[in-house]
């Protein structure tokens, strides 16, 4: 029987991820190492990567600290409209990228939005702009760093801050000696999953971004651009890169772990 | 000197936790705080630490108003039931922590720590992490992390109550050795009347929000206020329609004594040293009586034996009736 299962997990698994992720480099690489160099050295590629680059740490860093703060405001205290809270902060999961760009240019639209035109007025560019694209991958992102130290800081309990506060530990002494210390992994694993969908992120960015060569193209949205032109060795190429510093991430986190593990 | 709680008042919701506490607690002594679980003991203790806030009432420690200053601030070693060790950091590191927040220079932290983990025993194990650690050893650690900082009082809420027996007893004896040592103010929660029997210089009996008695432990045994206090502090039955200790009957096989309440013995029980037997008298009442097993051979009791029964000499009796309206 668990044989049978076991069977059954590999060749989901192959079949869905492993097969088709692996396609991907041997497209990249059908005529060696050319089509990565093309990318690497188009300075329109440059740029898209760069943005994409930003814009995923920019969001990672919001939603780090967004998340360690909205973790803690929802396990260590109570107040009226918690769960409403905590509901809403499953949203960004639950609704299409898509959906959540247009949503942002509603509200900072340059021209029809709500916030956006008194922006644009004050010289501060939402929409069809860098800090439209941060914001649309941020929203997408919001809620992993949350997901993974929420149930860590259940478990964790109060006794070892209440300990430390005994001991003359202000807030911020047991923010920093005791809880954060406690919750490292999680909040770990929550930067490497927000950074790895960040980086990924594809419909949000693409409503807000304006697709601008050069300047608002990220580098998802440059792997459409040339699938549809029928460069398909170079949107396999930008797709590699891609997948690549996910992986990396996923494995950076896998062998601290370990490490960690074996620490103990 | 010393803990001065003054009408103090606590409630969740609609659950009265504590009902207006008046207690002084003397400089130096071992006190404990005993009651049954939810009796309030735990919350009083968290609010002489700061670590709950009282609904009214004040806490003043060794002459200062602590009734407003927040935990960080009060200068007491609190000790947790679960030992709240700081799970990432090494012995050493935690109980040097609260020195670590003082500023301490590092090498008074070091000597200070090193004292302290030879008076707990634990030197030898400076560099392990508190996972590595024995419960009981957790504990010591949890200990020296709150002397580290020479609390003005110590507080320790059920510090032994997640410990096996075995353990919790060694750990008792050495508390007590220790606060002869040291002679910081010390309060300990328990809901194991033996512990504060054997531990405490005076006990605290704290049931339903309210203080029951306070006294030295032969005040309580011997004098118990309530029938409560009597029925907690040890095994209580009936005989002649009063509340006696079952070890405090003696027992006859011939009639001796003037008013001794005949009866059959209907179960004898061996537990180690001492012999439980359970008695029906002529006039319905079911006795339990505790003896020694040499005592019990001596009668050669068992079962369907016809005894006397009589308060022995120095019994703590109490009237059923006044127990009664005692206790509510």
């Amino acid at each position: 029987m668990t044989y049978v299962l076991r069977v059954v997990v590999v060749a989901y698994l192959f079949l869905l991820v492993a097969w088709p992720v692996s396609l991907v480099v041997t497209h990249t690489f059908a005529h060696g190492d050319e089509a990565i160099r093309a990318i690497l050295e188009d300075p329109d590629m440059q740029s898209a990567l760069r943005l994409t680059a930003i814009a995923a740490v920019v969001a990672t860093v919001i939603n780090t600290v967004f998340g360690v703060g909205v973790s803690l405001l929802l396990v260590r205290n109570e107040f009226p409209g918690k769960r409403v809270v905590s509901a809403l902060l499953d949203l960004p999961l639950s609704v299409s990228p898509i959906v959540v760009g247009l949503a942002l240019v509603l509200v900072y639209g340059g021209r029809n939005g709500w916030l956006g035109p008194s922006l644009e007025s004050a010289g501060f560019q939402v929409i069809f702009s860098t800090p439209g694209i941060i914001m649309a991958t941020a929203f997408v992102s919001l809620p992993l760093v949350i997901r993974e130290v929420v149930p860590v800081l259940h478990e964790l309990g109060t006794e070892q801050e209440q300990a430390a506060a005994s001991l003359g530990a202000s807030g911020a002494q047991t923010f920093w000696r005791i809880t954060l210390p406690s919750i490292k992994w999680a909040v770990v694993y929550g930067v490497v999953l927000t950074l790895a969908r960040s980086l990924g992120e594809f419909g949000a960015v693409k409503v807000v971004s304006g697709n601008v060569l050069g300047s608002t193209r990220t580098a998802t949205l440059a792997v459409e651009e040339k699938y549809l032109n029928f460069d398909q060795e170079g949107a396999y190429a930008i797709a590699f890169l891609l997948a690549s510093v996910s992986v990396l991430a996923i494995l950076v986190v896998f062998v601290l772990r370990s490490r960690e593990a074996r620490h103990h | 000197m010393s803990i001065d709680v003054t009408g103090i008042s606590k409630r969740y919701g609609d659950f009265v936790a504590l009902e207006d506490i008046n207690l002084t607690l003397p400089t130096g002594q071992l006190t404990a705080l005993l009651g049954p679980s939810g009796g309030g003991k735990t919350t009083l203790l968290r609010i002489i630490a700061g670590l709950e806030t009282p609904d009214s009432g004040s806490v003043v420690i060794e002459g200062t108003d602590a009734t407003r200053l927040p935990v960080q601030k009060r200068n007491v070693g609190f000790v947790f039931q679960h030992y709240a060790a700081f799970k990432h950091m090494s012995v050493a590191r935690n109980v040097a922590f609260g020195l670590e927040i003082r500023k301490t220079p590092r090498a008074d932290i070091k000597r200070r720590v090193d004292e302290l983990l030879a008076l707990v025993h634990l030197s030898q194990f400076a560099d392990r992490l508190p996972a590595q650690l024995s419960g009981g050893q957790r504990q010591r650690m949890a200990l020296a992390r709150a002397l580290a900082v020479q609390p003005t009082v110590l507080l320790l809420d059920e510090p032994f109550g997640a410990l096996d027996a075995k353990v919790r007893k060694e750990l008792r004896d050495w508390l007590r050795r220790l606060h002869d040592e040291m002679h910081v103010t010390t309060v300990f929660v328990t809901h194991d009347q033996e512990e504060a029997l054997e531990v405490s210089d005076e006990i605290v009996v704290v049931n339903d929000g309210r203080v029951e008695q306070v006294g030295s432990p032969d005040q309580l045994y011997d004098a118990p206020a309530s029938d409560f206090v009597m029925r907690f502090l040890g095994d209580v039955t009936t005989l002649g329609g009063h509340a006696i200790r079952p070890h405090d009957i003696d027992v006859q096989v011939t009639p001796q004594v003037a008013g001794a309440a005949e009866g059959t013995v209907a179960r004898v029980l061996r537990v180690g040293f001492e012999v439980r037997l359970t008695v029906h008298t002529l006039d319905g009442e079911e006795v339990l009586v505790q003896l020694t097993r040499t005592h019990a051979r001596s009668l050669r009791l068992e079962e369907g034996a016809t005894v006397w029964l009589s308060p022995a000499e120095g019994a703590t009796v109490m009237p059923r009736a006044a127990a009664l309206s005692g206790s509510s």
